[in-house]
């Protein structure tokens, strides 16, 4: 009888401490897209790193994608666990900015790799990358090299793209072209439309569409090749350098109001920005790390092409014009 | 009558749940105006020409689909009920059962890998529009038709062939009057599933159909709550695609004529042609081909993959659990809601109430229409401000994938179920055996085949669901699908390859497992 006490006694006090351990270790929720958490992606590293610094528990809560996590933050809204977003892109921070879901953090961003000034008193970047089309070099000996080129040359290759209602690089193909072509945009579709041999749901669709031969380039970004190059040793792929530029991505974290440990969520934007985050996320998200210098990205990354100039088109501009632009895609696309 | 009642209450209480289930989070969306940034739409969206081009296309490519579907599938079903000692014979039926299991994305690469531009059997560009949407859906729902359709063929009494033979029938009159109307009891059921199955299409329609020209009511639904984040706007289209499918399964199951009944037992063999014997033969392969295709071009892929770095790490065989976990769980539920839906609905139908007995049926089909994305967010809504919605991802997402597999436990149990109570149910009257031992005694060793059908069929519907588990976003393990689709987002298609056929593997063995351990040992 008395071992069974003292084993249930034991049991409880366990128990019991490991509640104590708990109440005092807080846990940090972070919102952010699925493939940051994978076991590939960033989220493991991240995490391991920031709490030996943080004394604290990180639960990183992985959505489909950057839409998803904001319109899951509208659902919630007060009554959401999420302290952080990150993972939404320049094309949704006006939409975030208007849900009145976030609170300035009151930090500044002291060295940045950006090609241009951050000013910014909600969001915070952590890495940015650039759209471009992806070739197999042994496949296509002489790609366009330019947009408009691309556009025009009737007999020029063919290429697999996103939807732009569904995928973000689908969008950020339409605002490219929007930057580039303006007003004329609906004609280049239409050129352009003919060589489109099809438009997926997602990125990953049109991705393995093209690696299993479907067309001669996909839309993807600048730093695609890096994987091949770095985790295949394959030297097969590269992107097309355009001379217009390429149409920039930026990716931001933002801190939720409602949250109830803002202390700690600054501390983890603070670490976000430092080179132990930055980088861990040139070879686990493909991207260029926002803070950290360039000298010191993986040495692979030489060979990725110059996508200089950056577009972007303003993110007033582009919230409020984005659904009638899908709207006209939609009409050209259709006839 | 206390029996009719006790089914009453339990049929109303499952329907409950299911109302719950489904309209409670679309009431949730609608509610939602105190969301800071939104404003709702203008609602006579369903006038503008692009909702008019994307109804009319949907029901274009739905009825296109079902028709390319279900009627090679009589055939070949035929075909497979006269050959009864075909070689692979069961081997061929559970591979019919595997395109269920394949998540849109992995299909899609399999029917690329034989049709696309490199494939086997080139059709180059002109793959991409109504031919590989055409193309996938065959894939997808040719083998669930030859499944669902084939037990029919067993409820033909064996001396109606005998008769057949006397009276010197040849094939035309035996089909126009031996195996017409078995078939036409099951038919309408699964025309409408499949109907339903392409109409609800989405990544498919979308990566094979070439462009926005292809675009699905599914893909406006998610459009409006996600790009548009217009939740309004995505419950009346969800609504709409309710209501039209609702007219669509009046129609089909108001073809349903159920066959007098009559004890069939045990099965005769069926005198065979030596020329009929070819065809059959030509039919199950030519069928048993096009489905192997896409599936061994995933064989051979993933063979080539990096099969030992996938199979060690441990998320995999987390998901793998989470997985199983998922689909026997669904599989449960869904089987047990069927069962008091269909018990309700027979005992219905034998009171000569039929069309509130094809009321109940209806009920139990056509929620499968309901997008996943509009009830998860519907139950985000509602759950949110009172629950810790993440501690309850698996429960939720077992719900879900119960409701939706509801649809196919109505057809793979319903016929038999429904024959089976209209022959011994006044027997079972006057000896007075209910409830449990009519269970035991009874239904259990008669229908246990069906039983064992629903249940492998449900429990491979949810442990290749994306969507939902996709939509609730988790911090613990991911299931395999998913997995798949963060391999494939992630560059890493040769390791996404390898999951989706481990994935493949894992559904073929439940499959087996459950048609084994509950259907009993009989070849399906």
């Amino acid at each position: 009888m008395y071992k069974v006490l003292r084993f249930f006694g034991g049991t409880l006090l366990a128990l019991s401490l490991s509640f104590a351990a708990q109440a005092v270790t807080p846990t940090l929720v972070v919102y952010t897209y699925d493939s940051f958490t994978s076991e590939w992606g960033p989220g493991p590293q991240v995490k391991t790193a920031f709490e030996a610094q943080c004394a604290c528990s990180l639960e990183l809560v992985g959505l489909e994608d950057g839409v998803s996590m904001l319109n899951r933050l509208k659902l919630e809204g007060g009554n959401t666990r999420a302290d952080l977003l990150l993972g939404i892109d320049t094309s949704l921070t006006a939409e975030a900015r208007a849900s009145d879901l976030f609170e300035a953090h009151r930090m500044t961003l002291q060295k940045s790799s950006l090609p241009q000034p951050w000013q910014d008193d909600l969001f915070l970047p952590y890495d940015y990358g650039y759209f471009a089309f992806v070739y197999n070099k042994e496949r296509l000996d002489n790609p366009p090299t330019s947009l408009r080129q691309l556009v025009a040359d009737e007999q020029g290759p063919t290429i697999l793209i996103q939807d732009p209602r569904t995928s973000t690089p689908g969008l950020g193909l339409l605002l490219w072209i929007k930057k580039v072509f303006g007003d004329e945009s609906d004609e280049a579709w239409a050129r352009l439309s003919k060589r489109i041999v099809t438009v997926s749901k997602g990125w990953s669709e049109a991705y393995g569409l093209f690696l299993k031969g479907e067309a001669d380039m996909v839309l993807s970004y600048t730093t695609s090749p890096a994987y091949h190059l770095i985790a295949e040793q394959d030297a097969r792929f590269a992107a097309a350098r355009f001379s217009e530029g390429h149409y920039q991505q930026i990716e931001v974290a933002g801190l939720v109001r409602s949250s109830q440990q803002k202390q700690l969520a600054r501390d983890f934007l603070e670490f976000m920005l430092s080179d132990s985050f930055q980088s861990i996320i040139p070879t686990t998200n493909w991207m260029y790390p926002a803070t950290l210098v360039h000298t010191k990205l993986p040495a692979d990354f030489d060979q990725l092409i110059d996508p200089s100039p950056a577009l972007l088109l303003n993110e007033e501009l582009v919230a409020s014009k984005r659904k009638s632009w899908v709207n006209d895609w939609l009409e050209v696309m259709s006839r | 009558m206390a029996r009719l009642n006790t089914r009453a209450i339990t049929a109303g209480l499952v329907l409950a749940v299911l109302a719950l289930i489904v309209l409670a989070p679309m009431a949730g969306l609608l509610n939602l105006s105190g969301i800071p940034g939104y404003e709702p739409g203008d609602l006579r969206f369903w006038q503008s020409s692009y909702i008019r081009r994307v109804l009319f296309f949907s029901l274009w490519q739905a009825l296109l689909s079902m028709l390319c579907s279900v009627l090679p599938a009589i055939l070949v079903a035929r075909a497979f009920a006269s050959q009864a000692d075909f070689p692979l014979r069961g081997l061929l039926l559970r591979l019919f059962a595997l395109p269920l299991v394949v998540p849109a994305v992995v299909a899609v690469m399999g029917v690329v890998s034989v049709y696309g531009s490199g494939g086997w059997i080139s059709l180059g560009r002109s793959l991409y529009g109504l031919n590989g949407i055409l193309l996938a859906h065959v894939f997808f729902n040719l083998p669930l038709a030859v499944r669902l359709l084939l037990p029919q063929w067993q409820t033909i009494p064996p001396h109606h062939w005998q008769l057949g033979e006397q009276l010197g029938m040849n094939a035309w009159q035996r089909w126009r009057f031996l195996e017409w109307p078995a078939l036409r009891e099951a038919l309408p059921g699964v025309m409408l599933l499949v109907f339903m199955l392409c109409l609800t299409s989405f990544a498919v329609v979308l990566t094979l159909g070439g462009g926005p020209k292809s675009t699905t009511l599914e893909v406006a639904i998610y459009q409006s709550l996600r790009f548009d984040f217009d939740p309004a706007k995505a419950v009346v289209l969800a609504l709409l695609q309710l209501s039209i499918c609702t007219l669509v399964a009046i129609v089909t199951l108001r073809l349903q004529r159920l066959p007098e009944v009559e004890i069939a037992l045990g099965s005769v063999s069926k005198p065979v042609a030596v020329r009929q014997k070819w065809l059959n033969t030509l039919l199950i392969l030519t069928a048993g081909v096009f489905v192997a295709m896409p599936l061994l071009s995933l064989l051979i892929d993933a063979f080539g993959g990096p099969i030992w770095q996938v199979i060690g790490t441990t998320r995999l065989w987390q998901s793998l659990v989470t997985t199983l976990f998922i689909g026997l769980f669904a599989a449960l539920f869904s089987v047990a809601a069927g069962w008091f839906l269909l018990q309700y609905s027979a005992s219905l139908s034998l009171a000569g109430k039929t069309s509130k007995a094809q009321l109940i049926d209806l009920a139990g089909s056509i929620v499968y229409v309901v997008p996943p994305l509009v009830i998860g967010s519907g139950l985000f809504v509602l759950l949110s401000p009172h629950f810790d919605v993440f501690a309850w991802v698996y429960p939720i997402v077992i719900a879900i994938n119960a409701v939706m597999g509801l649809p196919f436990v109505i057809r793979s149990l319903g016929p038999a179920l429904r024959q089976n109570h209209a022959r011994y149910h006044y027997l079972c009257q006057s000896l007075a055996l209910q409830g449990w031992n009519r269970f035991r005694y009874l239904e259990w060793p008669l229908l246990r085949q069906p039983l064992g059908l629903a249940a492998a069929l449900v429990a491979a519907l949810a442990m290749g669901d994306l969507g939902v588990i996709a939509l609730f976003g988790t911090p613990h393990s991911a299931t395999l699908p998913l997995l798949i689709y963060q391999q494939l987002g992630a560059y890493m298609i040769p390791q996404a390859t390898v999951t989706a056929l481990l994935l493949l593997v894992l559904s073929l063995t439940v499959f087996w497992g459950l048609e084994r351990v509950i259907g009993g040992k009989t070849d399906a």
